[in-house]
C-alpha cells in the first residue's frame, strides 16, 4: 500500500529522514518495498516567465523566446503555437529528463541537452502537458497559473514534491492500511504522539430520520450500518491538495464527493460509499442477500451475476451496491448529483471475501473488509466524510446519524503471563517495557499484578485475540534484533538406525559414469501424460494447456531437455533424473497412498543420445546403442548391490519403442529400456536416436543389498581360464547360450564373459560364432587339467546338443 | 705387455670419444673386440708370457676386455637413445582421452549442503506427499477457508479439497500427527504455486521446512539456530536480520535476511543496494497448530522455518533466472 509522507505528517510530527522511516517500518513488520521521491521526476524543471517571443530566422514554425527562470534569462527555441509573452510556463533545463518524447512513437523519455536548432542555440525547453506526463495535450505548451512564482521548482508548484512509501502489509494487519494506522505504528517506534484529526460536523436542523431509513435483514453479514445525508452538494473537481494526496497514493481523482470517500478510506482505513440520494428509491437502505443468478451492473459498467450468498445494499426496490465490494451504476455520483447518502458500515469479512473471490473483483473496500475493518471506526469515518463534504462541496449535513448496530462487537479482553512471554522469547523483557509497548499500541491495561496483566484490545486490532498475539506484539515492538541469538540447544540422541541416503548413492554412481543430473517440471500437457497411463492426474486450474496434468512418466520432460540442448547444438547427451510420477489408483493398490487414492512413485530415468565417447583423435566415432544403455543400467545395479533383477525380451514392443527390454526387480515389473520410435520422437521435435531407461526407484532401493554388504572369504586358489567358441545358427540368442553354459558348468564356473561375435564366409551363411571366456574355480582345491578338461567337454557336449552348435576352438 | 695394455686402454678411451654413429661403433668393435681385434691378439700372445707373470698380466688383460666391453655398451646405448629421440618423439601435449563429465544438479547440490548443516545440528529428514489435502496444507496450519492468508499462496487444485501442496509445511503436521515431542526435523521437497512464470518465479520450486518442538524451545534459540545455519552456509562473517512478519502457522513470525555475502553488506546489484538478501521465513509454532495435532501447547513450544532452495542457490551462485534450473541446458549444468 502506498503511504504519502506529506499526508502522514498530518498525524505525527515526523522529523526522521525517509530512509530511517523505511528502516523503522520494516523492522516493525511493515516492509517498505520502495521509497519513491516524486519530486525526482521534475528535477531541473522550474517555473519560468516568457519575456520575449521572436520569429526564428530560419524556420517559420519556430520562435526564439527569452524566458526568465529565477535570476537567469534563457534563450529557448519553441515550436508551440500558443507561446506568448507574459505566460508562466514549465521550463526544463539542460540535463532534465523529459518524461515523454512527443516525437517518439512510444513516447520514450529523453535527456535534454543544449542544442542548436536551425542555427540558433537553445538552452532549455518549454514543455507541454504530454511531455511532462501530466496529460495528453501535445498541441501546445502548458500554461501555468498567472500567480506562479518564477524560479519555483516545478514539483513544488504541482505539489508533487511528496515522498511515497510502498509498504507491503501482511493480511493480519488491516489496521495498517491507512495513514493513521501507519502513523500509530511510527508513533510507538519513535516515541511520538499520534494526533488523530479533530473536527466538528456542522449540522443543519433538518433531521436525517425524516429523510432516510436503514434496515438490516442480514445481521450476521452486516453487523453495523450507519448513514449520513448531505444535501445540496456541488459536484466538481477536488481542490488541488486533495487531488495531490490521492495521486500520491496512486488513486485517480474523480470528483470531490468520490474523492472525499477515498480520502477518508486512506486516512482512517474505513471504506465508505456515497450514493446519489435522489436515485435511492424510497430513500431507504435495505441490507440483504441477492437472489441466485440476479444480474447487477457495478459502477465500472460491468454486469455481475450474483449468488444467494452475495450481500447486497438495496433501496426500497432494487439493489444499489454489492456490499463492501463495489457500488452500482444506478446510484453513482454524477455531475448532476445534488444530494448524497454516505454509507459507513461494517461487514462480515468472510462474506465479503467470498463475494470478492467468486466475482474476481478486488477493490480497496473489499480488501479492507475481508481482512477486518474496525466496527468502531464507522461513526468517525462517516462524520469525517460529512464534514469534508460540507467544507469542500458546500453541502448541508443533516442532523444526526442513522446507526443500525443490532449486536455490539465488544473489544476483546486478553491476558498475558510474564513468565510465558519470557519462555517463548527466551529472554526477559522488563514488565515496565512490556506495559509501555502495549500502551503505545493503544491497548488498555485493565489489570496488572506481579505475574500477569490483562488488556482491552481496541477493535481495530483484529489480529489480537490470544496471549501469543500479545507476546508477538511485545517482541515485534521491542525489536527482534534486541533478542539474543541462543547458540546452543538440547539434543535428544536418536535411537533409530540411520538409513543410507540411497538417492545420493545412486546419484553419485551415475555422475561418476558421466551422467548429468536434470530436474524437470512435473506438470505437462494432458496429451503427453495420457501416453503413459490413462489414470493421470489433472490440474483443475492449470497455468496453461502445456501444464494441465501431472506427469505419469519422466520421458516427456526428458525429451524436452533433449530438444532444448539440441537447439543449442549440444547433441551428445547423457543425463538422468530421479523424480516423482503421479496417478490415481482406481483399484486396490499396495502402494502407500497419503491422500485419497493418489499414488506418487519415484522413478529413475537414464537417457543417452549422440556419440558414445567424446570425440578423440584416435577413436572411431561410435553412436550410443541399446547395449550402452543396458551396460549403464547393469553397472548401476552392480554398484548399488542390486542382484535379483532380470531383463525380459519382448517379441513386440510398446508403440513408443523401436527396441524394448523390460526389467523385473525382485520378481516385479520395474520398468524398461527403450530405443524410442522415430515417429514418437517427432512429437517432441527430436531428430536423433534416443535411448531411455525408466525404472521404479523404490524397487531399486527395496531390493538393493547395499545395507547387507558382508565379507565372503576370498578363494585361496587361482582360477583357470578357458575360451570356447561355438558356431550356431543366427537365430540362437547369445543370452540363451550363456545361460546354458552356466547351467551345465555348475558352481565351479566363477565367471563368464562374452568376448567375440563373428560372422563371415569361413563359418558359412546364416551362422555366427560366439566366443566366451570361462573362469573355472573351486573353493576347495586347485583343479587338475584333467578335471577342467572333463568339465569343458561336458559343457561343449551340452551346448552342441541344445543348440546344434559346433565347437570352433578352445 | 702390461705397458702395451695400458697404452691400448688410453687409445681406446680416446677413440670412443670420436665415435658418432653405428658404423663407427662397429669399426671400433672390430678393431678392439673383434675376433681378430687388438684385445684378442693379446690373448693369443698370452701363452708366450712367462708363467710367473701370467696371473698379473691375465688380470690386466681381463680388466681391459671388460673395460672395452663396458665403454662399447655405453656408447651403443647412447647412440641408440639419441636415434630414438629423433625418430619417435612422444608428443605429450596431445589431449588425454576424455569421458563425459557427470554433474549433480545445482539444486541437489544446494539441498545436500542445507541438509548436511541441519543434520549436523541434530535434525532428521522427513518427507510428505506433493498431492495434499486442504486440511494438511491449510486448515491444520491455522489457515481456515475464506482466510485472506490463502491469497499469499496461489494454489493448483486437483479436485475439491485436494491440491498440489503450496509449501512443505504440511509435512510438519504429518510428522506431529505421527509422534509426540521431541520432534526435530527438516523436510525438503517440491512445492507448487499458481503464478505466472518469469525470471523470478516458476510454477514449482523446492523448499526445506524445519521444525523443532520440545519443552523450552524459544525464539532466541530459533535465532541462534538460523544464525549458525547462515554462517555455515554463506560464511562465518554473515549477519542475519529478523524482520517481524506474518505466517498463519507461526507466531511470532519473522522474515530473515542475510547480510549480502557478495558485497559484504555495502550494497551491490545482487542485494539491490540494500545490503540484505531475504532467505527464509520462520517463527514460533502457533498454539492453534499444536491444537490441531493434539500437542499440549502449555507444555511444549516449538519453532518452524522454511526456505526456498532455488532462492538460496540463485544467491549462492549468482543465478538471475529461476527458469534455468528447469531448462537443464548442459552449458548451465556444467558450471556447477
Amino acid at each position: 500500500m502506498k503511504i504519502s509522507h506529506k499526508w502522514l505528517k498530518n498525524y505525527i510530527e515526523l522529523e526522521a529522514e525517509p530512509e530511517e522511516i523505511k528502516e523503522k517500518l520494516t523492522m516493525l513488520g511493515l516492509e517498505v518495498e520502495s521509497v519513491d521521491y516524486l519530486g525526482e521526476k521534475f528535477k531541473n524543471f522550474y517555473v519560468g516567465e516568457v519575456l520575449e517571443v521572436n520569429k526564428h530566422p530560419n524556420a517559420d514554425k519556430l520562435t526564439v523566446c527569452k524566458v526568465q527562470v529565477g535570476r537567469d534569462i534563457l534563450q529557448i527555441i519553441c515550436g508551440a503555437p500558443n507561446v506568448a509573452v507574459g505566460q508562466k510556463v514549465p521550463v526544463a533545463l539542460v540535463g532534465a529528463v523529459i518524461p515523454r518524447n512527443q516525437h517518439d512513437p512510444e513516447g520514450k523519455p529523453f535527456v535534454l541537452t543544449r542544442a542548436k536548432i536551425r542555427g540558433v542555440e537553445s538552452y532549455g525547453m518549454i514543455c507541454s502537458e504530454f511531455e511532462l506526463g501530466l496529460g495528453d495535450d501535445k498541441e501546445g505548451i502548458m500554461v501555468l497559473e498567472p500567480d506562479a512564482k518564477v524560479g519555483q521548482p516545478l514539483a513544488e508548484y504541482f505539489g508533487l514534491d511528496d515522498i511515497v512509501y510502498d509498504i507491503s502489509i501482511t493480511p493480519n494487519r488491516p489496521d495498517c492500511l491507512s495513514h493513521i494506522g501507519i502513523a500509530r505504528e511510527l508513533a510507538v517506534a519513535f516515541g511520538l504522539k499520534l494526533k488523530k484529526p479533530k473536527f466538528k460536523v456542522v449540522e443543519s436542523d433538518k433531521r436525517i430520520t425524516d429523510y432516510a431509513s436503514v434496515e438490516i435483514l442480514d445481521k450476521l453479514n452486516c453487523p453495523r450500518y450507519a448513514a449520513r445525508v448531505v444535501l445540496n452538494v456541488k459536484v466538481e473537481p477536488s481542490p488541488k491538495w486533495l487531488q495531490n494526496y490521492l495521486q500520491a497514493v496512486g488513486l485517480r481523482p474523480i470528483n470531490n464527493i468520490v474523492d472525499i470517500t477515498n480520502f477518508v478510506l486512506y486516512e482512517i482505513g474505513h471504506p465508505l460509499h456515497a450514493f446519489d440520494y435522489d436515485k435511492l428509491s424510497g430513500h431507504k437502505i435495505v441490507v440483504r442477500c441477492a437472489d441466485d443468478g440476479e444480474v447487477f451492473i457495478t459502477l465500472d459498467g460491468k454486469a455481475r451475476v450474483l449468488r444467494k450468498d452475495t450481500l447486497m445494499i438495496c433501496d426500497a426496490e432494487k439493489p444499489v451496491a454489492i456490499a463492501g465490494v463495489m457500488g452500482g451504476a444506478n446510484t453513482e455520483i454524477t455531475d448532476e448529483t445534488k444530494n448524497v447518502l454516505i454509507e459507513s458500515a461494517y461487514f462480515n469479512p468472510i462474506s465479503i471475501r467470498r463475494t470478492s473471490k467468486y466475482l474476481g473483483l478486488s477493490t480497496d473496500a473489499s480488501y479492507r473488509f475481508e481482512r477486518g475493518a474496525d466496527p468502531e471506526a464507522v461513526i468517525w469515518a462517516v462524520n469525517r466524510a460529512a464534514q469534508l463534504m460540507a467544507e469542500i462541496a458546500g453541502g448541508e449535513v443533516l442532523q444526526g446519524i442513522i446507526d443500525v448496530y443490532p449486536v455490539e462487537i465488544k473489544p476483546k479482553i486478553v491476558s498475558l503471563r510474564f513468565s510465558r512471554l519470557n519462555s517463548v522469547i527466551g529472554f526477559e523483557i522488563s514488565q515496565d517495557e512490556v506495559i509501555k509497548i502495549l500502551e503505545g499500541l493503544e491497548l488498555e491495561i485493565l489489570n496488572r499484578d506481579e505475574r500477569s496483566l490483562t488488556v482491552k484490545v481496541p477493535t481495530f486490532r483484529v489480529d489480537i485475540e490470544r496471549e501469543i498475539d500479545l507476546i508477538e506484539e511485545v517482541a515485534r515492538v521491542y525489536g527482534y534484533d534486541r533478542i539474543p541469538d541462543k547458540m546452543q540447544s538440547v539434543i535428544h540422541f536418536s535411537s533409530e538406525k540411520i538409513a543410507v541416503d540411497f538417492h545420493k548413492l545412486v546419484r553419485e554412481r551415475l555422475i561418476g559414469a558421466g551422467f548429468k543430473e536434470v530436474v524437470t517440471n512435473s506438470m505437462l500437457d494432458e496429451d503427453k501424460a495420457s501416453l503413459f497411463g490413462e489414470n493421470f492426474v489433472k490440474v483443475l486450474n492449470p497455468l496453461s494447456r502445456e501444464m494441465s496434468a501431472l506427469r505419469t512418466s519422466l520421458i516427456p520432460s526428458a525429451l524436452d531437455v533433449v530438444k532444448h540442448n539440441f537447439g543449442y547444438g549440444v547433441r551428445n547427451l547423457k543425463f538422468f533424473e530421479i523424480g516423482k510420477v503421479f496417478r490415481y489408483a482406481f483399484d486396490e493398490d499396495e502402494k502407500p497412498k497419503y491422500v485419497d487414492n493418489y499414488v506418487e512413485e519415484e522413478r529413475l530415468l537414464i537417457l543417452m543420445t549422440g556419440v558414445a565417447e567424446p570425440v578423440s583423435y584416435d577413436l572411431k566415432e561410435r553412436v550410443f546403442d541399446i547395449y550402452d544403455l543396458k551396460g549403464e543400467v547393469e553397472n548401476l545395479f552392480r554398484g548399488v548391490f542390486l542382484e535379483n533383477y532380470q531383463f525380459i525380451y519382448y517379441s513386440n514392443n510398446s508403440e513408443i519403442a523401436e527396441i524394448e527390454i523390460g526389467v523385473e526387480i525382485g520378481g516385479k515389473y520395474a520398468g524398461r529400456l527403450i530405443k524410442l520410435e522415430r515417429e514418437f520422437l517427432n512429437k517432441f521435435d527430436v531428430d536423433a536416436d534416443v535411448y531411455i531407461a525408466e525404472i521404479d526407484f523404490d524397487l531399486i532401493r527395496a531390493n538393493s543389498n547395499f545395507e547387507k554388504r558382508h565379507y565372503v572369504e576370498l578363494p585361496r586358489f587361482p582360477g583357470v581360464f578357458r575360451d570356447l567358441a561355438f558356431v550356431v545358427d543366427e537365430n540362437v540368442a547369445v543370452g540363451e547360450i550363456e545361460k546354458a553354459i552356466k547351467e551345465s558348468a555348475g558352481e565351479v564356473l566363477s565367471s563368464i564373459r562374452l568376448f567375440d561375435i563373428y560372422r563371415g564366409e569361413r563359418i558359412g551363411e546364416g551362422k555366427k560364432s560366439v566366443a566366451f571366456s570361462l573362469e573355472i574355480l573351486s573353493k576347495e582345491k586347485t583343479l587338475t587339467d584333467k578335471e577342467v578338461n572333463e568339465l569343458i567337454q561336458k559343457v561343449v557336449k551340452y551346448i552342441e546338443q541344445k543348440f546344434g552348435a559346433k565347437l570352433r576352438s578352445y | 705387455m702390461i705397458e702395451q695394455i695400458e697404452e691400448v686402454k688410453r687409445k681406446l678411451l680416446e677413440e670412443i670419444e670420436s665415435v658418432k654413429d653405428e658404423k663407427q661403433l662397429e669399426e671400433f668393435r672390430i678393431k678392439y673386440l673383434g675376433r681378430r681385434g687388438i684385445i684378442q691378439t693379446f690373448f693369443d700372445q698370452f701363452k708366450e708370457i712367462p708363467r710367473l707373470e701370467k696371473p698379473t698380466v691375465g688380470k690386466f688383460l681381463n680388466d681391459l676386455k671388460k673395460f672395452a666391453q663396458a665403454i662399447f655398451e655405453d656408447k651403443k646405448r647412447e647412440i641408440e637413445s639419441s636415434k630414438r629421440k629423433v625418430k619417435r618423439l612422444i608428443d605429450l601435449t596431445i589431449p588425454g582421452r576424455f569421458k563425459y563429465t557427470g554433474r549433480k544438479h545445482p539444486l541437489t547440490q544446494t539441498l545436500e549442503e542445507i541438509e548436511k548443516i541441519f543434520v549436523g545440528m541434530g535434525f532428521e529428514v522427513a518427507s510428505g506427499p506433493e498431492i495434499e489435502d486442504d486440511y494438511h496444507n491449510f486448515e491444520a496450519l491455522n489457515i481456515p477457508p475464506e482466510h485472506p492468508a490463502r491469497d499469499m499462496q496461489d494454489t493448483f487444485f486437483i479436485k475439491e479439497n485436494i491440491i498440489l501442496r503450496t509449501h512443505t509445511s504440511p509435512v510438519q503436521i504429518r510428522v506431529m500427527e505421527s509422534k509426540q515431542p521431541p520432534v526435530r526435523i527438516i523436510a525438503p521437497g517440491r512445492v507448487y504455486r499458481n503464478e505466472a512464470i518469469s525470471a523470478r518465479s516458476y510454477c514449482l520450486f523446492h523448499q526445506v521446512e524445519g521444525l523443532y518442538v520440545d519443552e523450552g524451545v524459544s525464539f532466541a534459540e530459533l535465532k541462534g539456530t538460523l544464525l549458525s545455519f547462515a554462517k555455515q552456509m554463506f560464511g562465518s562473517d554473515v549477519k542475519l536480520r529478523f524482520r517481524p512478519s506474518f505466517f498463519p502457522f507461526t507466531e511470532p513470525s519473522a522474515e530473515v535476511d542475510v547480510s549480502c555475502f557478495i558485497c559484504g553488506g555495502k550494497g551491490c546489484r545482487v542485494c539491490k543496494y540494500g545490503g540484505w538478501l531475504e532467505i527464509l521465513g520462520c517463527g514460533m509454532v502457533d498454539p492453534n497448530v499444536f491444537r490441531f495435532v493434539g500437542y499440549d501447547s502449555e507444555k511444549y513450544t516449538g519453532y518452524a522455518f522454511g526456505m526456498g532452495v532455488e532462492r538460496i542457490a540463485m544467491l549462492k551462485y549468482g543465478i538471475d533466472d529461476i527458469r534455468l534450473f528447469y531448462e537443464n541446458d548442459f552449458r548451465f549444468l556444467d558450471q556447477f
